[in-house]
């Protein structure tokens, strides 16, 4: 596949402004997760396979309807970077015995939710990178099995309240750094994005079409009902989450990590919280300062190592 | 038995108010299934749930096809085909609406013959997503017209169903719950008991004989590009976002790229515009929009307005 | 054509050659290890253009290979026991794609207790998959049979994948003299690999194998892979007729041995059946007229062929390799059906033996024919029986003391 550098994504003017991804899919109203998914599909386009693990994002086609305009195969929970080798391989196969054309060339796109990029899915992800495998990974976290009704995962942040965490604390754990375990096999990209900040979205997406390899991307993908907020506010606390510096934008390129979006004054982790109900507990009935302090003493102290570096 | 279906959308508490009556129903003595149309619930998309109740062993299982009642908690979804509210309506059938309009509107309005009974919507709430105590007030206007199940009963099915929820909220529900009990108990059209089905005059299944079919054409697959516009997920929507083009900056982007569904498109004039039939009311756009060019009415204001007429 | 010593891996691997495989997704498990070693060998040596991927796990082989035949390459793979319940929710997957590939199998027996050695629990858990199987009693039929299993998968009035089954140890790692085609003719025989309208490129949309709502879509679909699989009958008939034609084998469905005038049947799959061949010459020899009954297709199991082979006749033993726990022998049950209502059906007698590779020995063989006689006389069948004796018993006490099972008793013979 020929792999083009222009860039075409300097303001938010750039956006496309018209739509690849069919409408009419049974995504939740405001899903954070389809926002950068239609982002992504509107730059790649439609000579794409997306292979899809279990997850929100199995019902994006329910027979007879797809939003997709290219290619969708739908795998199974831990197994879809494996079907990405598949496609993959079979395509570049074909081109080289001429049966396919050069234009019939497609690029793979794997989309999967955090259930499967952190935990069943992982040991297939890190296969894909093993073998360098030229592909596009999208993991739409939204913390927690969205599809079953939002359960904890091993995304599912510090305190947060879910349907197997709903004692008093909400979740014991902590997040998983998925970031760092996946830089740590050296892909060719890897990088954090979210909906809320488009732009941030588009150029990282420009940028991995330059490139050859895994591609991995992780978008924070705020979640109405699973993260029990007004749909509305799925933008306002995407943007939050970097504001107040939950969800640090980076990218890993050839050994280093880079912060593409420095938040220049960090707001306190609570105005992030405290729009959602899965933290209400924090702050009623009454506010669990020391709580709220231990959240925001991990994200401080993730900025201050990041300022070393 | 009884045959009692409950339709509103995600968020509506419809799953509550049938585990309210069915639980009504147990302490009553009966025999009890209740259940939700499990599927993809989505809030604001149309949903069921159903209870059966009986004073023997109930085997008859799954959906409820021949209803003895249905209750709607959302008056918008009885003309959405991909509702299914009078699916399976006959003569029998007792069709119970939250609205503000008379049975008599309904009954000129709909093709049907079951009888209808309104039951008085509440105060005007503008997003249809948040009525008020809509679980408990159905679940109570069906437990009242079953005329089996008294007000004790209510009361303890609704403290039990709601036991997650503040005191303050339970009393809220019992209170409200109770006044359309006793509006209901005076009703004199009730829900009557279906019978089983005949098996001496029946209506012979069509049964064919599968044809083998290549996979070219048996596979699980789809030949065509976006086939889901086809879906309106737009029936989801409660609030409708609108946009004031006076007001709009044509800035062109902001909108149409957060909007999770790619619902709005950018015109040739440059300005952009909202797909209502795939809309399905997140309102991001409506908190997003830098001159707040974008509003939101309730959808069923909306609706009226179009029809020319105020519902 | 050449003629040479080939273990049953090498003789599965040159199936795969001989089909011009363009693509193998692999995973290492014993005893199967010597098929993706063969094939990687050959094309790291330039002998096979084809390419060879090892996966993580067999649950990504077998995404990979349904992926890449959907994708419109020929694909090939291998797997054994552990291996292929790894995979198993893709197995039941990938069939509903539709996707016709070739996988071997090398059966060996299923955890717990672990065991290097063959039995048939691995395939049988496949039995219901959509997978069309073949089950080869001799190293010869493992390369034949990949042969004639792509041209069966490919098919356009069939289209699904296939396994072809070979016995660990027994087949795996046991060298027999082999036939193997030549390269050209097997070429012809199997030909191009048309993926009609369900494959992936560039400018043309196509959405797989996703959700549908509601069981009547649902029945649909998976009765249209259960027709395609019974389709399958008649084509493979088409299919090894001009294998036969061309190489001079034939390979029908069911394996008979000695039927003409048998009055009793062995019933088994696999390589075992051998060993009744053998014990049917010295029944013969006696004076017994005894016979095998052998398919080589399971799925789709030939059922009309089986009842019409054995009408008639007096009893019938099914060995089954393998058990269905709370059941008995899988085959037997699946005998049974065929038979169930036929006017002269012959009584139905169930052995369990060869459990984890343990010996079937001839006088095993000659003693479930003496109770096929006795069985005929009383025109009762035997109660199932497992094919085991006090010697092994008394070896498994002594193995019970040791590991201190409470309860376990020496017996002293």
């Amino acid at each position: 596949m020929s792999k083009q550098s222009t860039v075409h994504f300097h303001r938010m003017k750039d956006m496309p402004s018209t739509h690849l991804l069919g409408t009419g899919t049974p995504m939740c109203a405001g899903c954070g997760g389809l926002e950068t998914l239609h982002t992504l599909y509107d730059i790649l386009g439609d000579k794409t396979v997306f292979v899809n693990a279990a997850g929100c994002m199995t019902l994006l086609s329910v027979y007879p309807f797809t939003p997709f305009r290219g290619g969708w195969l739908y795998t199974a929970m831990a197994s879809a970077p494996a079907g990405a080798q598949g496609v993959r391989d079979a395509v570049d196969i074909l081109l080289q015995k001429k049966k396919l054309s050069a234009d019939e060339n497609v690029e793979v796109v794997v989309i999967t939710g955090d259930g499967a990029a952190y935990g069943m899915g992982m040991s297939a992800t890190s296969g894909a990178m093993d073998r360098n495998l030229d592909f596009i990974y999208l993991c739409y976290d939204n913390e927690g099995y969205g599809n079953t009704g939002q359960q904890y995962s091993a995304a599912t942040p510090h305190a947060a309240i879910t349907s197997t965490s709903k004692g008093s604390h909400g979740y014991p754990g902590y997040k998983k750094d998925l970031f760092s375990i996946w830089a740590a096999h050296s892909p060719a990209y890897v990088a954090t994005v979210i909906a809320a900040e488009p732009l941030d979205l588009a150029k990282k997406v420009e940028k991995l079409q330059s490139m050859t390899g895994p591609r991995m991307l992780i978008s924070l993908a705020p979640c109405p009902p699973g993260w029990d907020y007004d749909a509305q506010l799925s933008v306002e606390i995407g943007r939050l989450a970097v504001q107040t510096g939950v969800w640090p934008l980076k990218e890993f390129i050839d050994g280093e990590v880079r912060h593409t979006k420095v938040p220049k004054q960090r707001k306190p982790v609570e105005d992030y919280l405290q729009l959602q109900g899965r933290f209400r507990h924090l702050f009623a009935p009454r506010r669990d300062a020391t709580g709220i302090a231990e959240i925001q003493a991990r994200v401080d102290d993730y900025w201050a190592l990041a300022a070393t570096k | 038995m009884f045959r009692i279906r409950f339709h509103g959308r995600g968020g509506q508490g419809m799953k509550t108010a049938s585990r309210i009556l069915g639980s009504a129903f147990f302490m009553a003595g009966y025999e009890v299934q209740d259940a939700p149309r499990y599927g993809a619930e989505r809030r604001g998309a149309p949903i069921f749930a159903y209870v059966r109740a009986a004073r023997s062993t109930i085997n008859e299982r799954g959906i409820i096809n021949h209803p003895d009642l249905v209750v709607v908690a959302d008056d918008t979804l009885v003309g959405m085909p991909a509702a299914g509210v009078t699916q399976g309506m006959d003569e029998n059938t007792l069709l119970l609406i939250n609205s503000h309009e008379s049975a008599q509107t309904w009954g000129q309005r709909l093709n049907t013959r079951a009888r209808i009974l309104i039951l008085a919507a509440q105060e005007e709430v503008e997003d249809r997503a948040e009525l008020p105590y809509i679980g408990s007030r159905c679940a109570a206007a069906a437990a009242a017209l079953t005329r089996v199940i008294s007000r004790e009963f209510l009361i303890a099915a609704l403290n039990e169903e709601l036991a997650h929820l503040n005191d303050e909220v339970i009393k809220g529900n019992r209170d409200i719950a109770l006044v359309v009990f006793d509006e209901m108990a005076t009703q004199a059209d009730l829900v009557n008991e279906g019978v089983q089905a005949s098996a001496s005059d029946y209506v012979r299944p069509k049964w064919i004989d599968l044809p083998f079919e290549r996979a070219e054409i048996s596979n699980i697959a789809i030949h065509a590009a976006a086939t889901s516009v086809k879906v309106r997920t737009g029936l989801w929507r409660t609030m409708r976002p609108v946009i004031n083009y006076d007001k709009c900056s044509g800035c062109s982007w902001i909108c149409s790229t957060y909007c999770p569904d790619g619902a709005i498109n950018v015109r040739d004039d440059g300005y952009p515009e909202i797909d209502y039939e795939h809309c399905k009311g997140c309102l991001i756009c409506v908190a997003q929009c830098p001159p707040h060019a974008i509003e939101s009415i309730a959808e069923q204001v909306a609706r009226g307005q179009e029809n020319g007429a105020t519902p | 054509m050449t003629r040479k010593l080939l273990t049953g891996n090498s003789a599965a691997a040159w199936g795969a050659r001989l089909a011009q495989v363009d693509y193998i997704p692999a995973f290492p498990i014993t005893p199967q290890t010597e098929i993706i070693e063969n094939l990687a060998a050959w094309i790291d040596r330039g002998e096979m253009p084809a390419r060879l991927v090892t996966l993580e796990s067999e649950h990504s082989m077998i995404t990979a290979a349904g992926s890449a035949a959907s994708s419109g390459v020929r694909a090939f793979t291998a797997t054994s026991s552990q291996g292929l319940l790894y995979g198993m929710e893709m197995i039941y997957t990938v069939a509903g794609w539709r996707t016709p590939f070739v996988m071997v199998n090398v059966s060996r027996g299923l955890a717990s207790p672990i065991t290097l050695e063959s039995d048939h629990n691995d395939i049988m858990a496949a039995r219901d998959s959509g997978f069309l199987q073949i089950h080869c009693a001799t190293c010869q039929e493992i390369a034949d049979s990949i042969l004639i299993a792509y041209r069966l998968a490919e098919h356009t009035q069939v289209r699904m994948p296939a396994i072809v089954n070979l016995d660990g140890f027994y087949l795996s790692f046991t060298r027999e003299p082999v036939d193997l085609a030549d390269a050209s003719k097997a070429r012809a025989f199997v030909g191009e690999y048309d993926p009609e309208n369900l494959q992936f490129r560039g400018n043309s949309p196509l959405s797989q194998a996703m959700a549908v709502l509601g069981g009547g879509p649902y029945s649909y679909f998976r009765y249209e892979m259960h027709l395609a699989l019974q389709h399958a009958l008649s084509v493979y008939d088409e299919v090894v007729d001009e294998f036969a034609e061309i190489f001079g084998r034939r390979y029908d469905m069911i394996d008979c041995y000695q039927m003409e005038d048998a009055e009793y049947v062995f019933v088994m799959v696999g390589s075992f059946s051998t060993k009744a061949r053998d014990a049917i010459d010295s029944l013969r020899a006696a004076g017994r007229k005894i016979g095998l009954l052998r398919p080589r297709l399971f799925r789709p199991f030939p059922q009309a062929q089986v009842r019409q082979l054995l009408q008639g006749r007096r009893a019938v033993a099914v060995v089954d390799q393998n058990i269905s726990m709370g059941m008995g022998g899988v085959l037997h049950s699946e005998f049974a059906t065929a038979l169930y209502g036929a006017s002269d059906a012959p009584l139905l007698a169930s052995y369990i033996g060869g459990l984890g590779g343990r010996n079937i020995s001839q006088q095993e063989f000659f003693a479930i024919a003496d109770e096929l006689q006795q069985a005929s006389e009383r025109e009762v069948a035997p109660p199932p029986r497992l094919l085991y004796t006090e010697e092994e018993l008394t070896e498994m006490r002594k193995l019970q003391a040791i590991a201190q099972a409470e309860h376990a008793e020496i017996h002293q013979h």
